[in-house]
């Protein structure tokens, strides 16, 4: 292998060969383990040596080659001295290349998550001519709102940058096929989607423009995934029809195979308006995606844009006044508002740990440059150009920071394995990219070129550093370094910074694993043991009005409270922790809103009369629903107590009025607690709930609570369900614990890889404080022999040494909290407000740090107390 | 020095001069450990010298069917390492009794 071929390598092999014989016949486990120690030592020196190199020019032994230019011949020579220095001190290099690995694995993850899942999320050809358009509000510009359908009409008809301008609105699709009733994830698009975004359908046709009026639109596209496996993939679907929503629907194509946008949507139907809708500029609900036309830009669209905004705004300035139109790049449009916080508090994290890690190689460096100081000054003193030290050391770490490259690239590649595989299908969906994950050569560039860059920013300090010995103290025999100079002095600013750094990570780990035990076991405002949920989704077809959504949620609830074990049921427009959320602009009577363009806006829940009591939500003041709250009925409401405090302080609210957009007024009648509906919306937030038969909608959650196991009364509240409706599909049928459990994902997600950010960071900095304490001792050795002998005791040498670490800890430390501090923000956003900076969380935290510290300076403490005076000045 | 060595010990084992008994001559007569390395360099340096020679024997079972690399020392060898014996005898000489003290 390492020996290449011929005579002089067959004769080596034979020898190993023959000497592993006979290691064998005395003991075949030590043979085998020869064997390897001698495999491993002959490719190492052959490395190092360059031997296969020199075997060809062996005619010549003592001179090297003379081909290739004087430079690269150089180049070679000191490639090989630097391997060769690297293998002499094997475990430090291995110490080297493990840190770096880690450090450099950790970016490469995060590195390769940002890659995929914000700059190249979609793979579709021609991807960044493809463009989305929203609106803004003047007072949040980074939310993105989607549009009205007159705004995407005037827009479409005013716009020539664009080659196709198209909408799309989500549809939650209820297919009923040839067995059990199925939701379907599904958009409403326009004619002009799949050529916006350069797709053909794979089988059949795509919308025509005709069907993008109301009456026409009943045709649909199916993803491949669906037609396989609901149709068997069957080419003859196309022209026929599959009931959906109670209606007919003709299939009229087959997309591509894994097309799924957006959000691994399985069927797409025809976007129509009609007269009504199309003039309505006040329901924004459209997503807006477009293609620009040849040779015009991303900045052409966006001045365009600017001047039809504001137009539109002078045309209609009640509906369109405090908006702007925005054009992004798909990628950028498409963004999770939440993934680009939270990606670049891992970032920053992967970046201080890499940062760690390059101060703790310095420190490794210039502990070694110290070993090595006798072998430069000999170096210098006989000629040795300081330029060409500098540019060996140089290589040197350079050789080892690529070395710890692959290794770099096992751990990413484990660890996006792991987090792909733990992500359910169901979130999937929702990121864009997240398939692609992967280590590619992107990722090799990116950690290569990190990995240059560490050695050069961390190697070329410690390679001056050496450099520079004292010659004439370093060639004296048995000159010893001494503790001061500014060798020493930056070992200590390095572990200082080591240390500084190594806090905010712990503190940005415990802080969110703080908060996802907090909103896993904390008061929730409501009971969520003991209770099942169950999505609905009612389809216009077979629910076309108000009275029919009302009696199917009245048949609902009476069928499950049948069930037996069923302690109440009611049914609610969102359950707790699901991750979607309803509003209702509000207004109070004899109140006028001061600003009548932005009215206060509260969550709006409409439940059957059981909720308060299924879902365990105390009744504060006055009286929950009853049966007698029904249609016709006098209107009314009952408050979370935010909203009663926050609207009638110091009244009493029952009796008063308030009203939902311009609808009527209703009474309040009761005020119950608060609960908190979803882990990024803080606590408290003001909530109206309304009787459903008062005001009936289309999709909706049954929730049953049991004396027993919830889970186990599935198949019964199933029954149930199609008791009442037998095409009506269920979905989401889990318990209110794992709906919660479920909903966390993200935050425990991110707990979870900051707490590995957190470990790394604190296992680096306590081997960074041990290497310069253990450095430390050695080096002292004499000085602390004199301090014994002249009567310190081992108590004394224990307090000296760790004193030290205590210092640079303390120093740490307090660097350390100042930029929790900062990064406190930072993590904030990060986690969407879910973590809140804790002073005793920081302080424990910082506790941890600096008894961890103080371990590693104790044990080369134990060491210096051991030290023998007699024999530490005899070593002199 | 390392060099003479090892001359000394190709000539002490004669017909049988191949690595394995070379160091385990070298070691039990010097009382030094041998580097498997340091002794394949100080061969090849030697046989670039031409002071020795080597041949391959015939392929082995016990060697896995390879050759050994037998070595035998070249005239030019044999001058070289009387040439340094009579040079370190002639430094020695006159220091017997200093030495025995």
């Amino acid at each position: 292998m390492a020996l290449g071929h011929g005579p002089r390598a067959e004769g080596i092999l034979g020898d190993l060969f023959e000497e592993h014989a006979a290691h064998a016949q005395r003991s075949p486990a030590r043979a085998a383990m020869w064997y390897w120690m001698q495999a491993v030592r002959l490719s190492g020196r052959a490395l190092a040596t360059g031997m296969v190199h020199r075997r060809r020019a062996r005619d010549v032994p003592h001179l090297p080659a003379p081909r290739g230019d004087v430079f690269m011949r150089t180049i070679g020579l000191e490639i090989r001295h630097a391997c060769r220095a690297i293998l002499q001190r094997p475990a430090l290099s291995a110490v080297l290349i493990l840190t770096l690995a880690l450090a450099l694995g950790a970016n490469a993850a995060i590195f390769s998550m940002i890659d995929a899942l914000v700059l190249r999320p979609y793979t579709m050809p021609d991807v960044d001519r493809i463009v989305l358009l929203s609106h803004t509000r003047d007072d949040s510009i980074d939310r993105r709102e989607t549009v009205s359908p007159a705004d995407f009409l005037d827009w479409k008809k005013q716009a020539d940058v664009f080659e196709r301008l198209a909408a799309y609105e989500w549809w939650d699709a209820n297919l009923v096929g040839r067995d059990e009733p199925e939701r379907v994830a599904g958009f409403f698009v326009s004619a002009d989607f799949l050529p916006a975004i350069g797709v053909q359908p794979a089988l059949g046709r795509n919308f025509t423009k005709e069907e993008e009026t109301v009456g026409a639109h009943r045709r649909v596209i199916l993803s491949h995934g669906l037609w396989q496996r609901r149709f068997a993939g069957d080419p003859a679907l196309v022209g026929r029809t599959v009931q959906i929503d109670g209606a007919q629907y003709e299939v009229i194509g087959i997309a591509p195979k894994n097309f799924d946008f957006p959000l691994g949507a399985e069927i797409w139907g025809a976007l129509a308006f009609n007269a009504e809708t199309a003039a309505n500029r006040r329901s924004r609900y459209l997503t807006v995606i477009g293609r620009l036309a040849p040779g015009r830009t991303l900045e052409d669209a966006k001045a365009q844009m600017a001047v039809i905004n504001e137009r539109l705004t002078a045309d209609h300035p009640d509906t369109n006044r405090g908006f702007n139109a925005r054009v992004y790049t798909l990628a950028q449009g498409m963004l999770d508002v939440g993934l680009g916080p939270i990606l670049s508090l891992w970032q920053a994290s992967a970046i201080f740990v890499l940062l760690i890690a390059g101060a703790n190689v310095a420190n490794l460096l210039l502990a070694r440059g110290a070993e090595r100081q006798r072998e430069m000054a000999v170096r210098l003193a006989i000629g040795a150009s300081r330029i060409r030290i500098v540019r060996e050391l140089l290589i040197e770490s350079t050789i080892v920071s690529l070395a710890s490259v692959p290794v770099a690239l096992a751990i990413a590649w484990v660890s996006l394995d792991a987090l792909r595989n733990s992500m359910p299908a169901k979130v999937v969906r929702f990121v864009a990219g997240w398939n692609e994950l992967n280590v590619d050569l992107r990722l090799f560039a990116f950690t290569a070129a990190l990995a240059f860059v560490t050695a050069m920013v961390f190697g070329l300090v410690p390679a001056i550093q050496s450099a520079r010995p004292r010659l004439s103290e370093s060639l004296k025999d048995g000159g010893r370094s001494t503790t001061g100079g500014s060798r020493v002095r930056l070992r200590r600013a390095l572990v200082i910074a080591e240390m500084a750094l190594a806090l905010p990570l712990l503190v940005a780990s415990g802080l969110s694993a703080l908060s996802v035990h907090r909103f896993l076991n904390g008061p929730q405002g409501y009971n969520p043991d003991g209770v099942l949920s169950m999505s609905i989704v009612l389809g216009d077809g077979a629910y076309p009005d108000e009275g029919a959504r009302r009696r199917f949620a009245q048949d609902l609830v009476a069928n499950m409270r049948e069930i037996p074990g069923v302690q109440v049921a009611a049914a609610v427009n969102i359950p707790p922790a699901v991750g979607s959320n309803s509003s209702r602009q509000i207004e109070i009577d004899g109140r006028p809103n001061p600003d009548p363009a932005n009215p206060p806006s509260v969550a709006y829940r409409v439940a059957t009369p059981g909720i308060f009591d299924t879902l365990g939500i105390p009744i504060r003041t006055g009286r929950s629903f009853t049966d007698a709250d029904r249609e016709g009925a006098q209107p009314v409401a009952v408050v979370s107590e935010s909203l009663a405090k926050r609207y009638w302080p110091n009244e009493d609210p029952i009796g008063r009025r308030i009203k939902v957009g311009t609808g009527q007024y209703m009474t309040v009648i009761g005020v119950c607690g608060d609960i908190i509906h979803d882990w990024f919306i803080s606590r408290n937030v003001p909530t109206l709930y309304r009787p459903f038969a008062q005001a009936p909608v289309g999709y909706m959650a049954a929730l049953v609570r049991t004396s027993g196991d919830p889970a186990s009364i599935a198949p019964d509240a199933r029954r149930a369900i199609r008791a009442v409706d037998p095409a009506q599909p269920v979905f989401d049928v889990l318990t209110l614990r794992t709906l919660l459990y479920e909903r966390t994902l993200g935050l425990r997600y991110a707990a979870a890889i900051m707490s590995i950010f957190g470990t790394l960071a604190l296992m680096l900095a306590i081997v960074g404080v041990y290497g310069v304490m253990a450095y430390f001792v050695t080096q002292r050795t004499h000085e602390i022999g004199v301090r014994m002998a002249l009567g310190a005791t081992a108590r004394d040498v224990v307090r000296l040494t760790v004193g030290q670490a205590g210092r640079l800890t303390a120093i740490g430390v307090g660097l350390g909290l100042l930029l929790s501090f900062a990064l406190g923000r930072l993590i904030e956003a990060g986690l969407l407000g879910a973590a809140t900076s804790d002073v005793r969380l920081t302080a424990a935290l910082a506790a941890v740090l600096i008894l961890a510290a103080l371990a590693a300076g104790y044990i080369p403490a134990r060491r210096a107390a051991a030290i023998d005076p007699v024999v530490a000045l005899r070593a002199e | 020095m390392f060099e003479q060595i090892v001359l000394l010990a190709i000539l002490r084992l004669g017909d049988d001069a191949y690595a394995i008994p070379m160091r385990q001559e070298i070691e039990e007569r010097t009382g030094r450990s041998v580097a498997r390395g340091a002794l394949y360099t100080a061969l090849e340096r030697l046989e670039a010298k031409q002071f020795v020679v080597s041949r391959m024997s015939a392929p082995l079972p016990e060697r896995g069917g390879r050759s050994r690399r037998y070595y035998a020392v070249t005239p030019a060898g044999l001058d070289a390492i009387k040439s340094a014996r009579h040079s370190l005898l002639q430094l020695w000489q006159g220091l017997e009794g200093t030495l025995e003290r």
